[in-house]
């Protein structure tokens, strides 16, 4: 492994915590976030924990991690601080900014930080929009590795395993590149105590949308909120030949006879 | 099985709010400490809490500890979650710095140990158990053991028990029969403890047991105890384990609850003596272990709370899940919508919220005595035996509420509840039971002091009511004139108890829990009109301020209905609690012991 | 306007999940034109010509597109954006992959995972992990939509008589810097899980990889896909391809096997469509049940091999 020097912006989201059910407000507005634990997107902190583990391995010796929305955000940032990152960057804003937007303020801060890889989480489990990497490698007319389930770094050129239907993908693309990482990139670490002192003393700095020149997009307008579908409970059977029975006479495929093959 | 989510919003709120954190470590200088390391480390912790603590806690349960071959197993997967604990740091975190530990306040310690307990308790008593012995030998033990022991005692890499109490000595130390024998520069230990928790277990290289026991020219009773150190592994030259001392466990309990936390009965000196060290100067053990109680007794109360947060998280996802009957148009109703159901649930919130107000302004206390507040010094004696005894009390009613909830769910052990409810039911009884805790609250920290402490409190209680007063808000002005009429009953009952309670201290110990009690709803529906309070204040800031959203004002509206149900709720039991107290339950020894 | 759908193929045929895109895309009431990019897809593109309700086939040939990346199709496509007031893709790894970078190229967000179309501008579409499902409007000059194709169906009608116009594209080909390494398939002569009425799906219990025969076996007797839930892809047991729920595939097929899979809630996001579901499992607490039509509270090794015999 050479040491490349690289800088890595990783760029985290605070959404509400995995663990949270989530439930529609009564008005059909939106979801209820009011008084639920908010925490670092999953995909965000698996980006974190790869552009961490770069800088380990003597790749990356700039790890600038940004999250875009209001005050408390920097709490996620101080954790991704806390779990390795060298620096921070809260943008201001205040109300939910698209993909779009996202990809727009992180273009703007490439054009000051000059960053040799970008790492997102491919979504957030708020949105689960699967957007911002891809729009980001498009305006920076850089190439982009999505889903990646293996990133090597070498000679200025990423080789990345991507997770796509049907198995596999491995491409390899020159320097600076966006990725987006998938679930089975690395089992991210918790933060050790003595890290969350340190991160203290590392900068985190704040910008607003007005420093970076941005205006939010509005052509996607959320219009209300509702509850799936509830599925009821069904029929518990009793043994396995009623259930065949049962799926003949009521499933609408063909179940194949003893001896048939399908 | 339940997730577990830390109350994040609430510790930070009481943090900042009630304890003002961020006034605390600008006038003790703590350079590292602030609200916004608070977030941060009561995030992290949290994840830990509820990644991996958490999911072991019905498994440990289910699967408990055992004894084979002369040693104890631990469940499966607390190892390597023990393991994870250490590697994190999180052992260090109130650990003095000269020997490694983060000198983060006992504050913080505190709201992090309730993570930990709420998460899995079973586990969370290890390393609580290792904190006593930390301040123990931090406090008293000599520059030479300091060192032997504390880096790793705080680093995690060792853990620590106390051996207090014989089969003949339970709550009354003054019985104890262990023997020390001096020998060269040690002593040879001889004796049984029982009920030592985590005495045993394979999750560190080494154990080291605080063991009281007596000198052979002692005097009898409390004044003739020593304590002492005695390592599972006698260490090298170097500091490392080597050979096993003459200490180990002979048998483990049966109990109702903590299943995954061994309960050992420790035998030392079936051979030659097991080899201890002499903490401090001789027959100074008791004293020594008066120093640590505080704490240790703080540490148990807030398990109370602990364990009520879980039940808590766990009955309301029941509540917001379980549909009963349906509305005139078809739709199914989640219990949660019935009022008693809400009624239960409101009980559990808002009981939570002032035990957490109550035990980090207690725990807050401590650290302020620490830096050599006497005012603190005196508001701890008097708040440790209220956080241990009501808090733990409290958390009775509130993990059976649990239950309730659940119904028949709640009854049968596979939704979990029942768990935390037998979990639930040591807290009142190790440590000094509710009624030990009373007898200090009534003698020694009240009728001993004059009620000077108690008066100190009551004149706080009164400079709360009167900022409630001036407020126009609605909600506050249902609160005050219920948090007045409990203050007018407890002063009461203090001047009760300095007049008849002094003249006849039999009737003072009738009524010593009745005392208890009501002190600890009288201080919950305090912290808890100040934090409605603040939350009106704050309130209104969010609307002139866009930087003061650091609460959100689901969550401030949400503070000031809790307490408003608390005003509602608990503040009528300082009444009942009180009368009963006015009463002197004279009638308590009114029937001969035969007659019982 | 018009609509554009971009084509995913195997150099001989369109993938089902296409042909779904364009059961969503007739719901917009505007002629189709079909773009098929790749290498030596002529046969395939007078194929494509005879399905009914495609208006033109764009084609564009190159051999650097046998293996097409976002980067040089993204370019290209929204060059065409004037010509469309809608471009719709399935939401498959593909679709995901390419439909934002086309979007920012145009200068819009795009729409992920559409389940419904109420109009031309106002879509469903599931948030949080399915928890919840969001009602937008978009007003993108160019709409840009990925279509969740276990949520619509593929049109009914037989092959037209009238061909449609096939159009070859002639545009320089963009310079790529992706270079292709390898690509790892999973082989399989079972249906696709995307598109397959039957899937049978093994979870954690199932124990091993080895043990999983005992899922194929009966998959084989039923002509189904094999799924699973994401704790047997973690554990190793199965290709991660297979995995069924909020981060791998979504579908709806008729019946839906639910094998020793307890029913995480990222799971049932995956496949709580289906129209028949049944759940075999040994624990009768398990969440699976609750939203399966039938269950089975059994051992599976004793239970599926059974099935598979008595079929």
């Amino acid at each position: 492994m050479n040491t490349n020097h690289l800088k890595a912006i990783v760029a985290i989201k605070r959404v509400i915590d995995y663990n949270v059910k989530v439930r529609v407000k009564a008005d059909l507005s939106d979801v209820d976030l009011s008084n639920t634990k908010m925490s670092m997107n999953p995909f965000c902190e698996i980006a974190v924990e790869e552009a961490v583990r770069l800088k380990e391995a003597g790749i990356v010796d700039d790890i600038l991690v940004v999250s875009i929305g209001p005050k408390n955000c920097q709490e996620q940032i101080r954790s991704a601080l806390a779990l390795g990152a060298d620096r921070g960057l809260q943008v201001e804003c205040d109300v939910s900014a698209s993909p779009l937007d996202v990809a727009r303020i992180l273009q703007k801060i490439q054009q000051e930080e000059g960053a040799d890889i970008f790492l997102l989480g491919k979504q957030s489990i708020d949105t689960d929009n699967n957007q911002t990497g891809q729009m980001l490698a498009a305006l920076l007319d850089c190439p982009q590795a999505t889903c990646a389930s293996r990133i090597q770094i070498e000679q200025n050129k990423a080789i990345v395993t991507r997770e796509v239907d049907g198995g596999l993908l491995t491409v390899e693309m020159p320097l600076p590149v966006v990725i987006t990482t998938d679930l089975r990139l690395n089992e991210p670490r918790f933060a050790a105590l003595p890290k969350i002192m340190q991160a203290k003393r590392k900068p985190l700095a704040v910008k607003t949308l007005a420093d970076l020149d941005i205006k939010l997009t509005t052509d996607i307008e959320l219009i209300s909120v509702s509850s799936p579908a509830h599925r009821q409970a069904g029929i518990m059977l009793n043994s396995v030949d009623e259930l065949i029975s049962t799926l003949r006479s009521d499933a609408q495929v063909q179940i194949p006879k003893h001896g048939e093959e399908a | 099985m339940s997730v577990y989510i830390a109350p994040q919003q609430d510790t930070i709120f009481v943090l900042d709010q009630l304890v003002e954190l961020d006034k605390l470590a600008a006038q003790y200088a703590l350079d590292d400490v602030s609200l916004e390391l608070a977030e941060v480390i009561v995030q992290e912790a949290g994840k830990l809490a509820t990644d991996v603590l958490s999911p072991l806690n019905t498994a440990g349960d289910k699967h408990g500890t055992a004894l084979v071959d002369k040693q104890v197993q631990q469940s499966p997967g607390y190892k390597e979650a023990y393991q994870q604990y250490v590697d994190n740091g999180w052992a260090t975190l109130t650990g003095p710095t000269e020997f490694g530990g983060q000198g983060l306040p006992n504050v913080l310690g505190t709201a992090i140990n309730e993570l930990w307990h709420s998460a899995n308790m079973a586990f969370a008593l290890c390393p609580m158990l290792s904190q006593g012995a930390v301040e123990a030998l931090t406090a008293h033990g000599s520059p030479e053991l300091q060192e032997l022991y504390l880096h790793k005692l705080i680093s995690g890499e060792w853990t620590g028990t106390m051996n207090l109490t014989e089969p003949n000595a339970g709550s009354d130390l003054a019985a104890i029969a262990c023997k020390a024998k001096p020998e060269g520069d040690h002593y040879r230990i001889r004796g049984q403890k029982i009920y030592i928790t985590w005495g045993d277990h394979q999750m560190t290289s080494n154990i080291v047991h605080l063991v009281l026991a007596r000198l052979p020219d002692a005097p009898a009773g409390v004044k003739g105890i020593s304590l002492f150190v005695v390592p599972k592994y006698l260490l090298s030259d170097e500091g490392e384990p080597t050979e096993l001392n003459d200490a180990r466990c002979i048998s483990l309990e049966h109990k109702l609850g903590i299943h995954a936390s061994p309960t050992c009965t420790m035998s030392f000196g079936d051979n030659d003596g097991a080899i201890g060290y002499l903490i401090g100067e001789p027959n100074k053990g008791l004293s020594y272990m008066f120093t640590m109680m505080n704490h240790a007794r703080q540490s148990v109360g807030l398990q109370g709370l602990s364990i009520s947060e879980r039940a808590y998280q766990q009955a309301r996802q029941f509540a917001k899940d379980r549909t009963q009957g349906t509305t005139k148009d078809g739709q199914k109703i989640a219990i949660i919508d019935y009022p008693d159901v809400r009624r239960m649930l409101m009980a559990m919130k808002s009981g939570c919220e002032a035990m957490r107000a109550l035990s980090l302004c207690a725990a807050a206390d401590i650290d302020k005595h620490h830096h050599g507040d006497l005012d603190a010094k005196a508001r701890v004696e008097f708040y440790t035996p209220i956080v241990k005894g009501w808090m733990t009390e409290l958390s009775q009613e509130l993990t059976s509420l649990n239950i309730q909830i659940h119904g028949g769910m709640g009854f049968v052990e596979e939704t979990g509840a029942a768990q935390h409810f037998r979990d639930a039911r040591i807290l009142t009884i190790y440590e000094g039971t509710t009624g030990i805790q009373a007898l200090d609250l009534v003698g020694r920290k009240t009728l001993n002091d004059d009620a000077n402490a108690l008066k100190q409190l009551l004149n706080e209680v009164s400079n709360t009511v009167s900022q409630l007063s001036t407020s126009t808000d609605t909600t506050l002005n249902q609160i005050t004139p219920r948090l007045n009429r409990a203050l007018q009953k407890a002063t009461a009952v203090k001047d009760w108890l300095l007049a008849q309670g002094k003249a006849d201290r039999q009737m003072a110990a009738n009524v010593s829990v009745d005392y208890l009690m009501m002190m600890g709803y009288l201080c919950g529906g305090w912290l808890m009109a100040k934090s409605a309070l603040r939350a009106v204040e704050l309130s209104g800031q969010n609307n002139l301020n866009n930087e003061a959203n650091t609460y959100s004002e689901d969550f401030l509206t949400a503070k000031q209905g809790t307490s408003h149900f608390y005003a509602e709720y608990y503040l009528p039991r300082v009444h009942q609690h009180a009368d009963t107290v006015l009463s002197g339950l004279s009638s308590t020894f009114s029937l001969d012991t035969d007659q019982l | 306007m018009k609509t554009l759908i971009i084509a995913e193929h195997n150099q001989h045929a369109l993938k089902a999940a296409t042909l779904v895109t364009l059961g969503a895309a007739q719901q917009l009431g505007q002629p189709i034109d079909l773009l098929i990019a790749g290498h030596e897809i002529s046969e395939l593109s007078q194929d494509a010509a005879t399905i009914a309700g495609i208006d033109r086939v764009l084609t564009w040939d190159h051999a650097m597109l046998a293996i097409p990346f976002s980067e040089t199709l993204a370019p290209v496509i929204a060059n065409l954006r004037s010509q469309y007031s809608h471009i719709l893709l399935a939401s498959s790894s593909f679709g995901k992959d390419l439909a934002p970078r086309i979007a920012a190229l145009c200068g819009v967000n795009a729409l992920s995972d559409v389940i419904e179309i109420i109009s031309p501008n106002q879509y469903k579409r599931p948030i949080y992990a399915g928890n919840a499902i969001a009602t937008v409007k978009n007003s993108a000059s160019c709409q840009i939509l990925t279509i969740r194709t276990s949520a619509f169906s593929a049109p009914t009608h037989e092959p037209t008589a009238s061909l449609a116009q096939v159009h070859a594209l002639s545009v320089e080909l963009p310079h790529s810097p992706v270079r292709f390494v390898k690509q790892t398939l999973s082989e399989s002569s079972r249906p696709e899980l995307n598109s397959a009425e039957i899937i049978v799906s093994g979870g954690r219990a199932v124990g091993s990889e080895a043990n999983f025969s005992v899922i194929y076996d009966l998959a084989d007797k039923l002509g189904a896909a094999v799924g699973a839930s994401r704790a047997a892809v973690d554990a190793g047991y199965i290709a991660n391809d297979l995995q069924v729920g909020q981060t791998g595939q979504v579908v709806a097929p008729s019946l839906y096997l639910a094998v020793g899979i307890s029913g995480a809630i990222q799971h049932l996001a995956g496949m709580k469509d289906s129209k028949v579901i049944v759940a075999i499992n040994n624990d009768p607490e398990a969440p699976i049940f609750s939203v399966a039509d039938y269950g089975l509270v059994a051992d599976l090794f004793d239970a599926i091999p059974a099935m598979t015999a008595r079929l």
